[in-house]
């Protein structure tokens, strides 16, 4: 090999780990931005309990975020409630025949996270199961994650 | 001294109805005369699996005499036979035969069938997901319905919907009272799922009944009593999981039982409970008298390989009773009546009529 094709071939790899090094993420893509009637960028303010199994029964989780920024559709609020479907599996994953269309790019919930969302509401309207609610003292609307992605940049 | 012990105990089983090292063995006689009471009492409608593989509806005697297939459809699984108040009909849901039944929500699966009690006459009522969780009205001229907006009343004979109402979180097993006052189902309520609720067919105000891990509602006849399965939580278990874990268990995951309560939530009581089962289905017979029920060991009332659970029948006035060894239930029970248990075949979501001309060829 010579040495000019080495280095041509030197930088294209040295590009490609570049490229698929870990980045920031916008956490946009197709589905975030045309499904559901609300979009938002939103932060995981906490997860209050652990999220029971669900190899048995279904059933959506209620999270409180912080809304950082709306992209679509209408919010009251920067305090928002979202029940998430199934949440101990990630989310390209949580689909089933039950469920609707659901999916996303995050893989686990963490506190903390920042998330951008495609969301319906409200929830009952889209989601006709068990919903565990902590916050079922807080009055408003529970919205439904249609799709949820990690944001990281 | 083995066998002595073991005769001494078998027949102290058998003469008192009372459990011994995990297995109930009943009081043969008076199971015999309970089954001899029930004998005559109407049909009872179940699904259960057939040598072919798929789910079809079976009739039977309450003694479990009499049983036979009614619906033959190998392309089809059937499930949740309901019989119409009058006992002339029923209602089901059908779907192919190579999909696999959720225990949770089936009755949103597939399409609802309409057919005559004995399962002649079987006609396609609504398609696929529409008319889910239907149930007579007290007169059987209406259907109340689920759906994610609401609750629909619909007319049965033009399918119109007369009336509709905000489901208030209720999301499966929704059933209309005798008297037609009422609703109740398993809804999300004060950020609990699984709270069986009641509520008033006129107004739409619910309220709970039971709490926390509670589904299958009945109703008793009188329309203030509801039977339910429950699984209370922090069951106590004395063997630190051991049976659980024997059985594919999670420990600590609890044994689900049946229980009674007012439709104000108030008396609620145990019916029966069996440490290692998880008791699902309770349907009562249409006096109120007895109960038919599922003991699966596996939760989801589905039995262990999917093919239905033992079934059993008990007096209402025998609540509450306990089989099986169930040393933590007894504790908290210790005034169980341990009234006799009728053993019967395997299904899953009985339903119970005293019409004679159902099970009839």
């Amino acid at each position: 090999m010579s040495r000019s094709r080495s280095f041509w071939l030197g930088l294209a790899l040295a590009l490609l780990a570049f490229s698929c090094a870990k980045r920031g993420d916008s956490g946009v893509d197709r589905e975030v931005t045309t499904l559901g009637a609300i979009e938002v960028t939103a932060k995981l303010v906490e997860i209050p309990g652990p999220f029971p199994p669900n190899d048995l029964y279904n059933y959506g989780y209620v999270l409180k975020y912080k809304v950082l920024a709306v992209h679509r559709g209408k919010l009251d609020g920067d305090e928002i409630l979202v029940a998430h479907y199934n949440p101990l599996k990630p989310r390209s994953t949580a689909q089933d025949e039950f469920s609707g269309k659901v999916g996303g790019h995050l893989d686990r919930f963490r506190a903390g996270d920042v998330h951008r969302m495609a969301l319906e509401a409200p929830l009952d309207n889209f989601w006709m199961g068990g919903v565990v609610d902590k916050y079922f003292q807080q009055k408003g609307v529970r919205y439904w994650a249609v799709w949820t992605n990690l944001k990281t940049d | 001294m083995r066998n002595l012990r073991l005769f001494i105990a078998t027949s102290f089983a058998i003469l008192y109805g009372v459990s011994v090292w995990g297995a109930t063995i009943p009081a043969e006689a008076r199971v015999s005369r309970l089954a001899k009471e029930v004998q005559a009492k109407g049909w009872i409608v179940y699904s259960a699996r057939t040598e072919r593989g798929d789910w079809d509806l079976f009739l039977m005697r309450p003694d479990g005499s009499g049983r036979h297939n009614i619906s033959n459809t190998p392309a089809f699984s059937e499930l949740g036979g309901r019989f119409s108040p009058d006992g002339k009909k029923m209602l089901y849901r059908r779907i192919p035969s190579d999909s696999k039944i959720n225990h949770d929500v089936w009755g949103a699966m597939g399409e609802l069938i309409v057919a005559n009690a004995d399962g002649t006459g079987a006609t396609v009522y609504g398609n696929a997901g529409e008319f889910a969780w239907a149930s007579w009205s007290p007169d059987g001229k209406q259907l109340a319905c689920l759906t994610k907006a609401g609750i629909e009343i619909r007319d049965f004979a033009t399918k119109k919907v007369l009336r509709n109402f905000d489901r208030k979180g209720i999301y499966q097993q929704l059933f209309w009272s005798p008297d037609g006052q009422w609703l109740t189902g398993t809804a999300n309520h004060f950020g609990e799922s699984w709270t069986v609720v009641r509520m008033n067919a006129v107004t739409g105000e619910v309220n709970p009944v039971a709490k926390f891990q509670n589904c299958t509602p009945d109703w008793f006849p009188d329309s203030k009593r509801l039977i339910y399965s429950s699984r209370p939580a922090n069951q106590e278990e004395p063997d630190g999981g051991k049976l659980a874990s024997s059985m594919g268990q999670r420990p600590g995951y609890g044994w689900t039982q049946l229980w009674m309560a007012d439709g104000d939530g108030s008396r609620g009581s145990l019916v029966y409970g069996e440490d290692g089962r998880h008791i699902y289905g309770g349907a009562l017979s249409p006096d109120g008298r007895y109960v038919i029920f599922s003991r699966s060991p596996v939760d989801g009332g589905l039995g262990a390989h999917d093919t239905g659970a033992p079934m059993a029948l008990m007096r209402i006035e025998d609540a509450p009773t306990i089989g099986g060894e169930s040393k933590a239930l007894r504790k908290l029970f210790p005034h169980t009546k341990d009234g006799p248990i009728l053993p019967l075949p395997e299904g899953w979501e009985p339903h119970w009529t005293y019409a004679e001309a159902t099970g009839k060829k």
